[in-house]
């Protein structure tokens, strides 16, 4: 255990400079300048060819200009230089959704969700897809594993009780938007699927 | 007085300043360490280019074409000592600075260090900070930047620099008259020549650190071919190096350093004396003159190579005290140590009490060595102390007299102990390595009030409370480093904890101010309303 950190305190001193590009792409990439962004990616592959990171985020920012083709390039090289990269799943995943192949697109967020269940990109990735299919025990199960490890993050909240709703399980996404309401009593859209559940539950009732 | 420091000084505004650069098959990065002397925005140079034999470079210095250059050519290879010595007796500036064939400045250096130690500080010598660079060779020769970072900004601490230096030659320049009470560098050295000179300058002057980073040397993966790195390999060599420098002490009469006389109370000469004085020689740092007070006989058969021992013949009936007291006599240092035989004598054994007494003894106080108890008393007193309770009492034994003469002995308390600082570095970076980061970075923070070295322990706290988690004061921290003393690994670091805060335009700023460090230099100047002279700080040691 010692001997790993004193490693990676060693790693981080020989890998500044791809930090250092690393971190300036995914910066790059937040305020939407995918050419920088792109730049610094590839600079940082060049540094540290072993490592998925700049990969990944080539993929991403190449989405972001849908460049399909290219992004399922650098998520796949993502994927070989580590088998393990979670985000390089989720990022072939939405190659897949924005071409509408919704199942394969499932399926790579699944694996993605299998190797991190705390990616909230995969996450929500599977919750729109779970609505364009209508499948929704599993995106139940990775939503409420997310939130047991978060659980004050709104907006899975309010994806997990939009779920519960469509899986017919009003009851549940009641006290779920409940709870969210109380830690964000101004979000109006919990405010409207919770009429929208009140709702239902009272013609559930009536019937 | 600073007006003429400005970049673009020409020749004879502000005083002549003469650079080292010693070189020795290194033509492959010579140019590149060449150039950034020559493009300092301080003008008033003489550079010496000491071509220590090996490969030819009369070409690269001459391509420069640059007047200001001094080029001695040496078919032979006689050391780096020997260069600097032959450098220094052409030089002319009033200061001295030293670049190595394969590091670089960056243009302020000089420019920095002349105005400190012009204008900032009564010190005859200063120092900046500098990069380590840590690099890749690549098959052609170049080098390849993995990263940058400023591994030690420390303060000037003279009982470390006695026992270990602090200061690299690249970041130093100081006064040349320095030599003439310092003495020329010490020939027979082949590494630890920046401590050798650095330790000496220690008896007659303080060394002004600067809080800016001027500079940087490198450090390549794997095989480096660094002098210094081949031949510490040798362990007996690196021993007899580390030796010669803490036995050889400059002409008094010393400025800056109080000597220790260290006594031996002897009844006899046999083997075991000779054992504890080879391993007082092997394990004493601070500096000493050790009195040997034994019969002529006895003086007579000693064969020792030891440096620094003065015998005293003393009539073979004597006492032990009596011994003592005729020692007592030649000793000139103001501490005085009484060492018995079968004191155990390992390192650190004679410091800690020259620590405590130099730190925080009153008068009639004096400090056990460790060790010491009844019957093998040994203790550091002062001489003032020691010599009233031997005229007072000269019947008594040496603890008795020092007992009735009211000098109170104890043993030095944890906090009177050298290097706490460097212990509770230690302890730090063992808590970085278990993984408790939080430790860590209470421990940094805590040392940076106690003991000084705020930025550098900043610094260390910074990163430390972000690998935690902490972002408020890995945030805090991080920006209060980058206002004054901005580095790669810090604006890297406040960079991630912006990102973390969604602030990305700020951390595209600071990330982009790396990269142009990374490339070749950062900002040297604080932010603007930032003064770094507030910063500055000069450790006077005991």
């Amino acid at each position: 255990m010692e001997s790993m950190n004193a490693n990676e305190i060693e790693k981080h001193k020989l890998t500044q400079h791809y930090q250092v590009l690393q971190e300036l792409g995914d910066c790059y990439t937040s305020v939407g300048n995918y050419s920088q962004a792109h730049r610094c990616y590839e600079k940082a592959a060049s540094l540290g060819p072993d490592e998925p990171g700049p990969y990944v985020g080539l993929g991403v920012a190449s989405l972001q200009v849908a460049k399909l083709e290219d992004a399922e390039i650098a998520f796949r090289v993502a994927c070989r230089l580590d088998p393990r990269c979670a985000k390089a799943y989720a990022g072939l995943a939405m190659v897949a959704q924005q071409r509408r192949d919704f199942p394969q697109s499932f399926d790579l967020y699944m694996k993605s969700l299998e190797l991190d269940s705390n990616n909230i990109t995969a996450l929500l990735g599977l919750f729109q897809v779970s609505c364009e299919m209508g499948s929704f025990a599993k995106v139940i199960h990775y939503l409420q594993v997310y939130l047991q490890m978060h659980p004050g993050d709104t907006s899975v909240m309010f994806a997990l009780s939009a779920l519960y709703l469509k899986d017919g399980q009003a009851g549940q996404a009641k006290g779920l938007l409940q709870d969210l309401l109380t830690l964000e009593p101004t979000n109006q859209d919990a405010t409207n699927l919770l009429e929208e559940v009140e709702h239902t539950m009272a013609g559930v009732g009536r019937a | 007085m600073v007006d003429r420091l400005r970049p673009g000084a020409g020749k004879g505004q502000g005083p002549l300043v003469s650079v080292l650069m010693p070189t020795f098959n290194r033509r492959r990065y010579l140019g590149g360490a060449l150039a950034s002397a020559l493009a300092q925005t301080y003008r008033n140079l003489e550079i010496f280019v000491i071509r220590d034999g090996g490969e030819e470079v009369a070409d690269v210095v001459r391509s420069f074409g640059d007047p200001r250059i001094v080029f001695i050519d040496r078919k032979e290879n006689r050391g780096k000592p020997s260069s600097l010595n032959e450098a220094l007796a052409k030089a002319q500036g009033k200061y001295v600075a030293y670049l190595d064939d394969d590091d670089a400045w960056y243009p302020n250096h000089i420019e920095t260090l002349v105005r400190a130690l012009e204008t900032e500080t009564d010190c005859h010598a200063a120092y900046t900070d500098l990069y380590r660079v840590y690099c890749e060779l690549r098959p052609d020769g170049e080098r390849a930047v993995l990263s940058k970072h400023v591994e030690i900004s420390r303060d000037f601490d003279r009982f470390l620099m006695l026992y270990f230096n602090h200061v690299l030659h690249v970041s130093l320049m100081h006064r040349r008259d320095l030599f003439d009470k310092t003495g020329p560098y010490t020939e027979s050295l082949n590494i630890l020549i920046d401590w050798d000179i650095n330790r000496r300058t220690a008896f007659f002057s303080d060394f002004h650190h600067v809080l800016s980073i001027t500079g940087e040397f490198y450090c390549p993966l794997k095989n480096s071919d660094r002098i210094s790195d081949v031949r510490r390999r040798d362990s007996d060599d690196y021993l007899r190096n580390v030796l010669a420098i803490r036995t050889t002490n400059p002409p008094k009469p010393w400025a800056k350093m109080e000597e220790l006389s260290i006594i031996m109370a002897l009844d006899r000469l046999d083997h075991e004396v000779g054992r504890t004085l080879m391993k007082v020689w092997r394990h004493t740092f601070y500096p000493y003159r050790l009195y040997l007070p034994l019969p002529p006989a006895d003086l007579a058969r000693l064969d020792i190579e030891m440096p620094n021992v003065v015998c005293i013949p003393v009539d073979p009936r004597s006492s032990v005290d009596e011994r003592v007291d005729v020692a007592l006599q030649k000793a000139d240092a103001p501490y005085v140590a009484v060492v018995p035989m079968g004191l155990p004598i390992e390192d650190m054994w004679v410091e800690d009490a020259v620590h405590a007494i130099l730190r925080n003894g009153t008068n009639r106080e004096g400090f056990l060595l460790g060790g010491a108890e009844r019957g093998r008393w040994g203790a550091v007193v002062r001489r003032a102390d020691l010599r009233q309770a031997r005229t007072a009492y000269p019947h008594l034994s040496v603890e008795s007299s020092l007992a009735a003469c009211g000098v109170r002995m104890r043993s030095p308390a944890p906090e009177e102990l050298p290097f706490q600082f460097d212990e509770l570095l230690r302890q730090g970076k063992a808590a970085e390595a278990e993984g408790d980061w939080t430790l860590a970075a209470r421990l940094f923070e805590k040392m940076g009030r106690q003991y000084g070295n705020g930025l550098w322990m900043k610094t260390m706290a910074a990163r430390a409370y972000f690998e935690a988690g902490n972002l408020a004061l890995a945030s805090r921290l991080s920006r209060e480093v980058n206002r004054i003393r901005p580095a790669v690994d810090t604006l890297l670091l406040e960079a991630k904890v912006r990102r973390q805060e969604r602030d990305f335009a700020g951390a595209i700023r600071l990330l982009r101010e790396a990269e142009q460090g990374l490339a070749g230099s950062v900002r040297t100047e604080p932010a603007q309303g930032e003064s770094r002279r507030q910063h500055q700080q000069t450790c006077g040691g005991v």
